[in-house]
């Protein structure tokens, strides 16, 4: 399956009574109810690892074009009421700034590798902590209470996974918490963000700016706020969109598929 | 007023420091420049009033190198495309239209390996990218080994395994038109070129051709000749081109910097001790 379709409900689920393996593309399992797939006996393979490096690229690439306001000065550069580029019009550094990231799995170190070269300062919030070793390669510093991580940060990038304890993870009172000069980053899941909250915190200056790969629905509604705030960059859900990394999920997806249908053990497969 | 004038702080090329302007400052001791690019100033004519020159080298390395990466991320992921489809009111798009070119793994060119070149050597590394190098001179081992570039003595050979080349020199009347219909033909076709030194670096009207007949990918510029371009120039609406208003070091933090560096310079050469960042005639 790819991006969530076909829907895997109870109704799908009667009606395909050979069926035996749904491949997921992707690393996220959110949107498959798993009890109710082994219920049907029916086994599910996802693609983990293979999103990761292009995923934590995204999160960098919408960092530096937050930041920089790349988007806006793309704009100006091409718009035919431009006649100069004002001496005044700045964008806020990146390298030395400190990120927050929440959610250090495979993803978020990966993020971390990367701020490291940029000489950014990194907290981090996790479930687990990394160990010693791991944290001093990136120089990064855990924060057991996430309010910690969200007073301190330049920018916040969610790398989470969508559980029902992340869910809402980011609401009124975490942005509260950050700076008003901060940015939010996620990568991760639109549910993990409260969506009301974080236009209202964007409208009243509470954080400076967000940058979305994910957004709850996707598409958003066309004429929904987040789609016209001047200090939003929304991308479609490109996490994984390059073509080598597609052309290794569908191969993976195969796999998995074809050790489905001969019982034989499934790589990738979610329990 | 004229005769009280003893240091010039250049922001932006403003204002343009020609034969009229130095013969009206008899007291004009030094001219200190925001940013590191001389390519505006007549040096050999400013030194001729006895003028010292200075410009603001360190503090714009991180800014411009972040430029660099920023443009390089936004090139590959098609940043901007996928903006506006993500916004446009028709959301009708075919998945094949949203994909990118990989970052990881893929090979860096760097034309220019000063110490902005270098800096993006660094971030490359993180990006897990195959990093080569072409430089008047080349680099120490111990600098070549901390970001694992190689060496190419030839720029052809550093054109022909790029998938990203990026053009971070000086511009001198070497470097003009460096990369020309000539390199941009030993590019790969996949390749993209990004450029955050000067416009006339690139020869731009080689470059609107390759991009328009598919003899390299994508560019994505933060420089071009003149700045801003013509409204009606090609560059501003081909789909496979981002381009930036130079905002290299347009940060709260390089500008401020950049600030104290010039200043620095400006307080030496007018209680007449050695300038840190003087630039000479050469």
């Amino acid at each position: 399956m790819w991006y969530h379709k076909p829907v895997i409900n109870k109704e799908l689920l009667q009606s395909l009574p050979n069926l035996k393996i749904v491949a997921s593309s992707g690393v996220g399992i959110d949107h498959l109810d798993l009890n109710l797939l082994s219920s049907y006996g029916v086994k599910v393979s996802n693609t983990p690892f293979v999103v990761s490096t292009d995923t934590a690229d995204l999160g960098m690439a919408l960092m530096l074009a937050s930041s920089r306001r790349l988007v806006e000065g793309y704009e100006m550069a091409v718009s035919p009421d431009t006649e100069y580029f004002p001496a005044d019009w700045l964008g806020t550094e990146v390298s030395g700034a400190t990120l927050g990231i929440v959610g250090m799995g495979t993803i978020g170190y990966k993020v971390a590798e990367r701020a490291k070269s940029f000489e950014m300062k990194i907290l981090y919030h996790s479930r687990n902590q990394r160990k010693k070793e791991e944290e001093s390669a990136v120089g990064a510093v855990y924060c057991k209470k996430i309010d910690d991580l969200l007073q301190q940060s330049d920018f916040v990038l969610l790398a989470v996974t969508l559980t029902p304890q992340t869910h809402k993870l980011i609401g009124k009172r975490e942005l509260e918490l950050m700076k008003p000069t901060a940015t939010l980053i996620n990568i991760s899941r639109g549910l993990v963000v409260d969506q009301d909250a974080l236009v209202e915190a964007l409208q009243n200056k509470i954080i400076k700016a967000a940058a979305l790969d994910v957004t709850y629905p996707e598409p958003l509604p066309r004429d929904h706020p987040l789609l016209k705030l001047k200090n939003v960059i929304i991308t479609p859900h490109i996490g994984s969109a390059t073509k080598k990394t597609r052309r290794v999920m569908m191969e993976e997806m195969s796999e998995s598929i074809h050790a489905g249908l001969a019982d034989l053990p499934i790589p990738h497969e979610v329990l | 007023l004229s005769k009280k004038v003893q240091a010039i702080y250049l922001w932006w090329h403003k204002p343009v420091i020609d034969q009229e302007l130095l013969q009206s400052l008899p007291n004009l001791k030094v001219i200190a420049n925001s940013g590191v690019g001389m390519d505006h100033l007549d040096l050999k004519l400013v030194a001729s009033f006895g003028v010292k020159m200075a410009n603001a080298p360190h503090a714009v390395s991180s800014s411009t190198a972040d430029t660099g990466m920023a443009l390089l991320l936004a090139s590959a992921r098609r940043l901007v495309e996928v903006y506006h489809i993500a916004i446009s009111s028709n959301m009708d798009y075919c998945e094949a239209d949203i994909l990118g070119v990989e970052v990881a793994g893929a090979t860096l060119g760097i034309i220019g390996m000063g110490n902005i070149g270098y800096k993006i050597a660094l971030r490359a590394k993180a990006f897990e990218m195959n990093i080569l190098y072409h430089n008047r001179t080349r680099r120490k081992a111990q600098e070549e080994q901390a970001v694992g570039a190689t060496y190419c003595e030839k720029i052809d050979s550093l054109l022909q395994q790029a998938d990203f080349v990026m053009v971070v020199v000086s511009l001198t009347p070497q470097t003009h038109s460096l990369i020309g219909k000539r390199e941009l033909e030993l590019m790969k076709p996949t390749a993209t070129l990004i450029n955050i030194s000067r416009g006339a670096v690139v020869d731009q009207e080689a470059l609107v051709m390759a991009l328009q007949t598919g003899v390299i990918r994508a560019a994505a510029l933060d420089v071009t000749y003149p700045e801003p371009l013509p409204r009606d120039h090609p560059l501003l609406k081909l789909k496979n081109v981002i381009v930036t208003p130079h905002l290299g070091i347009k940060t709260d933090k390089a500008t401020y910097m950049i600030t104290e560096e010039a200043v620095e310079n400006i307080l030496a050469a007018l209680n007449g001790l050695p300038i840190p960042n003087e630039v000479l005639p050469s």
